[in-house]
C-alpha cells in the first residue's frame, strides 16, 4: 500500500494537514509548504519539504537560465557564421558575447550555491536516501549542461576568430590586387609619406613574409614594391592617431610600472602571511612531537620494568625445582624417621 | 614572445625642425629574420629598416611610442635625439620592452658617448652588446627586473602553498603518532602490572 519511508498512514493526512495549517495560522509564523507527515514530527519534515521545494525552485531557475543561454549562444553562432567581409556585425557580436559570458558566470555561481544547499541539506535534515540521490543527480545534471554550454561557447568563439582570420586574408588579397594597378609605386612613396591620415587605403597591407610562400618569383618583386607604399601608410595613420595618444601612452607606461610595483608589494605581503602561518603550524607540531617523545619514554620505562619482573618470575619459576628437591628431601627424612620408629 | 629586431637610430634634431627628407640614421642594428624564407630575408630586413626610420622620425624626443604594424608591435623611445626601437610580437609585455630600450640606450651612451650625434650615414658594423642583448632578452623576464621579481615571487608562493600542504599532512601524521604512542604506553603499563602480579602471588607449582 505505501512505502515505509517517512510516510506513516497514507489516509490520515488531510486532517493533519488542515490542523497544521490552522496551527500555523494561529501562531502566525511564516507559511510553510504543506507537510505530509504526522503532527508530532511537524517541524523537521516541514522544513525538509520547504527546503526541497526551494531546491527544486532554484534548480528549475538554473535550468531555465541554461536553456536561455544556449539559445543566445545559437544566435551568436549564427551571427558569427554570417559575417562577410564588409558587413561585419562586430558590435552586436561583442555585446552578445559579453552578455553570454555574464550569464554563464552567474549560472555557474548559482549551481555552486545549489550544490552547497544540497550538501547542507544532506548533512542536516533527516532526508530519505531517495531525496539525497535525487538532489545530487539534479545538481550533476545541471553542472553537465552548464559545462556543455560553456564548451559550445568556446567553440563559437574559436570559429569567430577563424572567420576573422579568413576575412583578413581575403581582404589582403583584395587590397593587394587593388594596389597592383599602381603605375609607379616608388614615385608614390614620397607623397604618401607626407600625406597623412587622408589616405583611403586603410586596409591592412599584406605582410610580405606571410603570403610569400605561395607567391611565385615574377609576382614577388611586384609584391615587394606593393608592400612599401601600403605599409608606409599604416604606421603613418597610426602615428597620426597616436600623436594625440602619446601622452596617454606615457601615462599608461608609468601606470603600468606603478601597478607592477604594487603587485610585487602585495605579493610580498601575502608571502609574509604564509610564512607566519607556516611558523605557527610548525611550532604547534613541535609540541605534538614532544608529547610523542614523552609517551615513548613512559612506554620504555614500563616495558623495562615489566621485563625485570618477568625475569624475576622466570628465575623464581626455574628455581622452584630447587625448593621441590628440598621438600622431597625433607619428606624423605620424615619417611625415614617414620620407618625407624615403626620398624 | 619574440623580438624580431632591435635598432638604434639618430633622429635629426627636434621634431618641429625636421627638415624635409632627413631620415633618421641607423646607428646599430640587430635583427633576426631567420623565420622567414630564404628569399624573403633581404626584403624583410629592408622593411624593418624602413619602418624603423619612419617610426623614429615620427617619435618626438623624450617620448615613448608603440605602433602596431600587422602582427608586430614596434616600440620606440626617443631620448634627446637618440632613438631606440624594438620590433616584437604582441605577447611581449610593453613595459619590459621599454625597460629593455632604456637599457640599450644607457649602454650605448656609456660606450659611445656623444659620437653618434655627428654620424650621417648608416653604420653597418654590428655592435656586440646589441646582438647579445637581442639574444638575452628574448625572454622578457630578463629585461624587466620587475617581471622577474614577480615571477620569482609567484613561484615562491606556489612552493609555499605546497609546503603548507605538506606541513598539514605532517600534522595529521603526528596526530596519529601521538595516539599510537599513548596507546603503546598504556599497553606497556598494563603489561608491567600483569608481570608484577604474576610475580608476587607465588606458591605455585
Amino acid at each position: 500500500m505505501n512505502a515505509r519511508h517517512g510516510q506513516t498512514s497514507y489516509r490520515d493526512r488531510t486532517q493533519e494537514f488542515i490542523k497544521t495549517i490552522e496551527n500555523l495560522k494561529k501562531s502566525s509564523s511564516t507559511p510553510d509548504a504543506p507537510s505530509s507527515n504526522a503532527v508530532s514530527r511537524l517541524e523537521v519534515p516541514k522544513s525538509a519539504a520547504s527546503i526541497q521545494s526551494e531546491f527544486s525552485k532554484r534548480a528549475s531557475q538554473i535550468g531555465l537560465g541554461i536553456h536561455q543561454t544556449s539559445q543566445k549562444l545559437t544566435n551568436l553562432a549564427k551571427l558569427a557564421k554570417r559575417t562577410s567581409v564588409f558587413d561585419d556585425p562586430t558590435v552586436e557580436i561583442q555585446e552578445l558575447t559579453a552578455v553570454i559570458k555574464q550569464d554563464i558566470t552567474a549560472l555557474n555561481s548559482a549551481v555552486v550555491d545549489l550544490q552547497h544547499l544540497c550538501d547542507s541539506q544532506n548533512k542536516g535534515g533527516n532526508m530519505s536516501r531517495d531525496t539525497t540521490n535525487h538532489s545530487t543527480t539534479v545538481v550533476d545534471n545541471l553542472k553537465n549542461r552548464l559545462m556543455s554550454t560553456t564548451k559550445e561557447f568556446k567553440e563559437v568563439l574559436t570559429m569567430r576568430t577563424e572567420n576573422l582570420k579568413v576575412h583578413e586574408n581575403r581582404r589582403q588579397l583584395f587590397s593587394s590586387s587593388a594596389s597592383k594597378d599602381a603605375t609607379n609605386p616608388f614615385l608614390r612613396q614620397r607623397p604618401l609619406v607626407s600625406k597623412g591620415s587622408n589616405d583611403s587605403s586603410a586596409l591592412a597591407p599584406p605582410a610580405p613574409w606571410e603570403n610569400s610562400s605561395t607567391s611565385s618569383s615574377p609576382l614577388f618583386p611586384r609584391r615587394k614594391t606593393n608592400e612599401d607604399p601600403s605599409s608606409s601608410t599604416q604606421p603613418l595613420i597610426q602615428q597620426q592617431q597616436q600623436q594625440q595618444q602619446i601622452v596617454p601612452i606615457q601615462d599608461s607606461y608609468m601606470q603600468s610600472r606603478a601597478e607592477a610595483l604594487q603587485n610585487v608589494e602585495s605579493t610580498i605581503h601575502e608571502l609574509s602571511n604564509i610564512f607566519t602561518q607556516l611558523a605557527t603550524m610548525v611550532s604547534q607540531q613541535g609540541e605534538l612531537a614532544i608529547r610523542i617523545d614523552e609517551n615513548m619514554d613512559d612506554t620504555l620505562a614500563n616495558v623495562e620494568g615489566a621485563q625485570g619482573a618477568l625475569l624475576r618470575y622466570l628465575n623464581s619459576i626455574s628455581s622452584n625445582r630447587w625448593l621441590m628437591i628440598k621438600i622431597f628431601f625433607v619428606l624423605m627424612v620424615f619417611l625415614m624417621i617414620f620407618l625407624f620408629f615403626v620398624a | 614572445m619574440k623580438i624580431t629586431a632591435l635598432l638604434l637610430l639618430r633622429t635629426a634634431g627636434d621634431y618641429s625642425s625636421s627638415s624635409g627628407p632627413s631620415d633618421p640614421v641607423v646607428l646599430a642594428n640587430a635583427s633576426d629574420v631567420s623565420h622567414f624564407g630564404y628569399f624573403q630575408r633581404m626584403a624583410a630586413k629592408e622593411f624593418i629598416l624602413f619602418v624603423a626610420r619612419t617610426v623614429a622620425k615620427r617619435t618626438p624626443p623624450g617620448q615613448r611610442q608603440s605602433v602596431q604594424h600587422e602582427e608586430y608591435k614596434v616600440h620606440s623611445y626617443n631620448r634627446n635625439g637618440l632613438c631606440a626601437l624594438a620590433f616584437m610580437d604582441d605577447h611581449y609585455p610593453v613595459r619590459s620592452a621599454f625597460s629593455l630600450l632604456n637599457k640599450v640606450l644607457d649602454e650605448y651612451q656609456k660606450t659611445f658617448g656623444d659620437s653618434w650625434r655627428v654620424q650621417q650615414t648608416d653604420s653597418n658594423q654590428p655592435w656586440p652588446f646589441l646582438t647579445e642583448a637581442f639574444t638575452k632578452f628574448q625572454d622578457p623576464a630578463e629585461a624587466d627586473k620587475l617581471l622577474k621579481i614577480q615571477r620569482d615571487l609567484d613561484e615562491t608562493k606556489i612552493l609555499l602553498h605546497k609546503t603548507i600542504d605538506n606541513v598539514l599532512a605532517r600534522g595529521e601524521k603526528l596526530d596519529s603518532l601521538v595516539e599510537k604512542s599513548s596507546d603503546l604506553s598504556a599497553a606497556s603499563q598494563m603489561f608491567y602490572k600483569q608481570a608484577r602480579k604474576t610475580n608476587q602471588c607465588c606458591t605455585l607449582l
